[in-house]
């Protein structure tokens, strides 16, 4: 069976083999914030939870400062924890919430690790976190959006990372198609959405644009905390199961790539060797 | 240069409330933070040591908890951190504040400039940094947006106000508040954070200051707060912008125009 790569695209024929032979994950690994009471034990716990997803040959994903919260970069705790890298088997997410100093260190640290894979989000941002000027990259627009940050990535290093945006399919189709489009114009190859609860009919249209779609999976029960990521309210469902949502994803979406967000390793990851069969 | 930054430990801001007996500021079991216009004093207090050499000290005056800001100066680049606590503290008044803090200026020793943000967001009063000058009977500029050139023993700054702003040149030693238009604080790094945990924090009590306490606490503040209330509620109004698209957005720009809103 062909490994899925972090863009969604299969291995065969590349140089670079799987640790294991198996469908791949891309598991996100929320990064301690800086003002976490206990900064030890989250370094610890996120050490043990990149170690199972790379050993079990899935896909690392390091969030960027989500919803606003300092917390760390995920090339900073890859080289302070000393956590080993392997091709095609982290992603780090990128927003547009940098100084331009921070953005070329992140991408500097990226290269010298291997990274590969970049997903690109414009991001949340807070008054704590710089936001990137046109100026900073050296265009003349006023704002840097996520599309500025994917053009500036192929203008300074180009082929040198596989990139990614990211999708809102609970933003107004056409306003979202269209920033999309503009999104791989400017040099993205692969596209991955919000969570999706069942089926969700952009994805034929994305898939029909000729992007890798990544499909993105909310793996906590509390879809209360999914309303928070996407901006919208969504209907309230105790019976939410992550897992059937899963198999219902991997069923309908089958040559997509999948995204876990919100996975519980203790008692979810483990069930993940098998529900791809 | 030998700089002090300021910096203090507030309740974020989300979560403020006043105890309505005491009129005071609840800070039990609230979240705590760096004041946010202290980090524009630290990032500026960081980069003159790194253009000029010498050395960045945070200085706090708080509870024990009160360590994690400074700490947090620290990550951010501060070589030392100093934090006044003692039972003798509590109580303090913006005057009292200011004379402990100048307390400990004096015992740290040839300090050539001391940062701080312009208010501290939890009591807003913008008062600690020009009570801090007068203790000290040293010069100062508020509300600096710009440091223009460092010659010798003299700054050149913009002092900003509501038309515009002053170019004003001080001489070291001196005080400064600073604005948010000063810089873009740095964001600390892992490795930063952790090299800042495993600094210690020297801690000083009103002794080792050598403070005067009838100069401190409750005994040593002029002020009192006699009463609080809440600010008048906002007058929100809805407008609603019918019709095409296009028709609207003049009319938005229009109305928010002529509001000298753009």
């Amino acid at each position: 069976m062909d490994r899925v790569l972090a863009n969604g695209s299969s291995d065969r024929g590349a140089t670079v083999q799987p640790h294991h032979p198996q469908r791949v994950f891309h598991i996100e690994i929320l990064s301690p914030r800086q003002n976490a009471p206990d900064l030890d034990a989250g370094l610890a716990a996120l050490a043990d939870k990149y170690r199972q997803i790379v050993d079990a040959g899935h896909v690392a994903c390091f969030t960027d400062n989500p919803l606003g919260n300092l917390a760390f970069q995920g090339t900073e705790l890859i080289q302070e924890l000393g956590l080993p890298v392997r091709p095609g088997q982290v992603s780090i997410h990128l927003n547009t919430f940098h100084t331009r100093r921070d953005l070329d260190a992140i991408l500097d640290a990226a290269t010298n690790l291997k990274i590969d894979d970049i997903l690109v989000i414009s991001g949340d941002g807070s008054e704590r976190l710089p936001k990137l000027r046109g100026r900073d990259l050296g265009i003349e627009a006023e704002t840097v959006t996520s599309v500025e940050l994917v053009a500036h990535l192929q203008r300074t290093c180009p082929g040198r990372f596989r990139i990614g945006v990211a999708f809102n399919p609970y933003e107004p189709r056409e306003h979202e198609m269209e920033k999309l489009r503009r999104k791989l114009d400017a040099g993205a190859g692969a596209v991955t959405t919000q969570p999706i609860i069942g089926q969700d009919p952009s994805i034929a249209d994305l898939r029909a644009l000729g992007a890798t779609v990544i499909v993105e999976a909310w793996m906590s029960k509390k879809l209360h905390l999914l309303s928070d990521c996407v901006g919208y309210a969504l209907p309230a469902d105790e019976t939410y199961d992550p897992l059937e949502n899963l198999r219902t994803l991997l069923r309908t979406y089958d040559g997509c790539g999948f995204y876990l967000a919100m996975l519980g390793m203790k008692t979810q990851f483990p069930l993940l060797r098998d529900i791809w069969s | 240069m030998r700089i002090v930054v300021c910096v203090k430990q507030v309740p974020a801001v989300s979560q403020v409330s006043i105890d309505p007996e005491t009129k005071r500021l609840k800070r039990e079991g609230v979240q705590a933070a760096l004041n946010p216009f202290d980090l524009y004093a630290i990032e500026q207090a960081v980069q003159l040591k790194e253009n000029l050499g010498g050395e960045a000290i945070a200085l706090s005056m708080g509870p024990r908890q009160a360590e994690m800001s400074v700490r947090e100066a620290m990550a951010m680049g501060c070589d030392r951190g100093v934090l006044l606590c003692d039972r003798a503290f509590a109580g303090s008044d913006t005057w009292a504040t200011s004379y402990a803090l100048a307390a400990a200026v004096r015992r740290l020793g040839h300090v050539d400039l001391i940062l701080c943000g312009k208010q501290a967001v939890d009591g807003d009063t913008a008062q600690v940094g020009p009570g801090l000058a007068a203790q000290l009977e040293w010069p100062q500029v508020t509300y600096v947006s710009m440091l223009m050139r460092a010659d010798g023993d003299r700054l050149v700054v913009n002092r900003m106000h509501e038309e515009g702003y002053d170019e004003v040149e001080v001489d070291l030693p001196a005080v400064l508040t600073v604005v948010k238009d000063l810089n873009i604080p740095r964001v600390p790094t892992l490795r930063s954070v952790l090299a800042a945990r495993r600094q210690p924090v020297e801690v000083w009590t009103a002794a080792e200051i050598g403070a005067d306490p009838a100069c401190l606490g409750l005994d040593g503040s002029p002020t009192r707060v006699v009463r609080t209330g809440p600010p008048p509620p906002r007058q929100a109004e809805t407008v609603r912008l019918d019709g095409p698209a296009d028709e609207a957005a003049r009319r938005l720009v229009h109305d928010l125009r002529m509001k000298s809103l753009l």
